[in-house]
């Protein structure tokens, strides 16, 4: 009885978003006949600019993102759990203050820097705050998985006379390929998600990455609101996410549970 | 050796002071700055003005009270209702993992994707919910045109999308009870109410915690779903500090009464969140000796 519900409670509005999005406009504003269409998402894919390009644009960002995010979390994770206990864990508080912190009262400096250094409508630079309000769970996340691996692993190699690179290549990245593959979903969640920053940085309706390209929809038509469409918009902006979670839940779930137990 | 562990670390602090510390200290400089239309968007010095003008600001107190009030009531929702959920989910059920799966799926979603999504829901008359009580012979509920209403339907929607994240913490928690404790308990005769209060809840403080914190500096920043669902209004009653924050800088453009404000903000952030941990910290060692 209570899983039913809890499944109603999670499924409810999104089922409810994709019957309306099959419906006529006239039948969910009561005034026609029933039936089905796929009038909404055509309109949709051959908007201008389509549908698919934000969708594009989320999926370019997230990428980049989870590359800048690992590429500079990886290092400093590592040098994190080598450094000793004292200011490792400093460090490490001040990372998951970071980590809790609403990034939406950034958004006028991040502006400003954008402005300075020409980063604004450039669907690449989003990946630098973002990556950069990233850092502190990949940072937390990564950390606790060198702690896991056993010293003495390390200690053989360097016996065996491996510099530090290939260390990190062929001995501790290997062991560590769980936890990245958590913290890369976690990034790419977040910057498919993020809002307040892509809609200050970005202004060209070709470059909108999904979140503000969503809310310009909803605020395109106050009076004739076109919920059909609407509700289409959120099917197809949820279907990606979707199927992220259900074929990636296992990592995503540990990534999220470990992030806050280090935090 | 040790130089280039710091040097490993270089880029990712380097990238960090950028994005969290540097803001605050351009911002600490431009609230005492004017930059507005006014002055051609060129900042001038003010001194202490714009701190003044923040003090008397009416719809700055009142966002705060909006604010506060939105954070309160999500943030205790999603708490009672992440224990609930979590408990349930920890029992072991057929198909658990599949409901922790889809119970989770309403989190990932962009909050703007949702926030469409609700206002077409709440939507009057033909939202899913006043036709029900139309249905049933009630009168609709005007949930997004009537302040008194309004902040609820915010509120609704942000539990509605939060709450699983907290589940999932809480879940978490749980499992690293020892069943051993629960079967003592069990043996001892104890009712399901007092295993709840004298093993899980005390052993799952910390990650109550954390959930609450973390939770309640997320609420207190609450902008894409208002700005999506309601846009502040009607009549400015679920505006949010962030978003009177965001339509200074955007709308108004003016960006030192913005930074102002933003600063403002996060004193409020910390003063709660600091409380918060505070009374927790002396609250559970009250209890502690009560016990």
């Amino acid at each position: 009885m209570a899983r039913l519900l809890l499944l109603l409670w999670s499924l409810g509005p999104m089922l409810w978003q994709l019957y309306s999005s099959l419906r006529p406009s006239a039948a969910l504003s009561g005034t026609g006949a029933g039936g089905w269409t796929l009038e909404h998402y055509r309109q949709l894919l051959q908007g201008d600019p389509p549908f698919l390009t934000y969708l594009l644009n989320s999926a370019v960002v997230g990428i980049c993102s989870t590359a800048l995010t690992l590429a500079l979390a990886v290092p400093c994770a590592y040098a994190l759990t080598r450094i000793g206990r004292r200011q490792a864990r400093s460090l490490t508080l001040l990372v998951a203050t970071a980590a809790g912190f609403p990034a939406v009262l950034l958004f006028l400096a991040l502006l400003e820097l954008a402005r300075d250094w020409h980063l604004a409508n450039q669907l690449l630079a989003l990946s630098l705050p973002y990556a950069g309000l990233c850092l502190p769970l990949a940072i937390l996340l990564l950390q606790a998985a060198f702690a896991d691996i056993p010293i003495e692993l390390e200690e053989a190699a360097l016996i065996e006379g491996m510099g530090l690179w290939q260390r990190l290549r062929w001995v501790l990245l290997p062991l560590m390929a769980p936890a990245m593959a958590s913290s890369a979903l976690l990034v790419f969640l977040f910057s498919w998600n993020e809002y307040p920053i892509a809609l200050t940085w970005l202004s060209r309706t070709d470059l909108l990455t999904l979140a503000p390209a969503m809310a310009r929809i909803a605020g395109s038509s106050v009076f004739t609101i076109p919920y059909g469409a609407f509700a289409a918009a959120t099917v197809l902006g949820s279907a990606p996410l979707i199927l992220l979670m259900l074929l990636f839940q296992k990592q995503i779930i540990s990534g999220l549970t470990q992030g806050a137990m280090k935090g | 050796m040790r130089w280039r562990l710091w040097l490993l670390m270089a880029p990712a602090l380097a990238l960090l002071l950028a994005i969290f510390a540097a803001p605050f200290l351009h911002y600490l400089w431009l609230s005492t700055q004017a930059q507005s239309v006014l002055t051609g968007l060129n900042p001038e010095p003010i001194g202490a003005q714009q701190w003044l003008r923040l003090w008397n600001d009416s719809r700055f107190w009142q966002d705060t009270w909006q604010t506060l009030r939105f954070s309160a009531t999500s943030v205790s929702l999603e708490m009672l209702l992440g224990l609930a959920v979590a408990l349930l989910l920890d029992q072991p059920l057929r198909g658990r993992g599949v409901l922790r799966t889809i119970s989770l799926l309403p989190w990932a979603l962009p909050t703007t994707v949702m926030a469409l999504g609700w206002r077409w829901i709440f939507n009057d008359p033909y939202g899913p919910i006043n036709r029900l009580l139309a249905g049933l012979g009630l009168p609709a509920i005007p949930s997004l045109s009537n302040p008194a209403i309004t902040w609820m339907a915010t509120v609704g929607a942000d539990t509605w999308k939060t709450t699983p994240f907290v589940a999932l913490l809480l879940l978490a928690g749980l499992q690293t009870i020892p069943a051993d404790l629960y079967e003592a308990a069990a043996l001892e005769g104890a009712t399901p109410w007092q295993t709840l209060r004298r093993i899980t809840l005390p052993l799952l403080t910390p990650y109550l915690l954390i959930a609450l914190l973390f939770r309640l500096a997320q609420a207190l920043g609450v902008f894409d779903l208002i700005q999506v669902l309601t846009g502040g209004g009607p009549a400015g009653s679920t505006e949010s500090l962030a978003l009177y924050a965001y339509l200074n800088a955007m709308r108004f453009l003016d960006f030192g009464y913005s930074a102002t404000l933003l600063l403002g903000s996060f004193a409020i952030l910390l003063l709660l969140c600091g409380t918060a941990a505070l009374v927790w910290r002396w609250g559970s060692r009250l209890l502690g000796e009560l016990r």
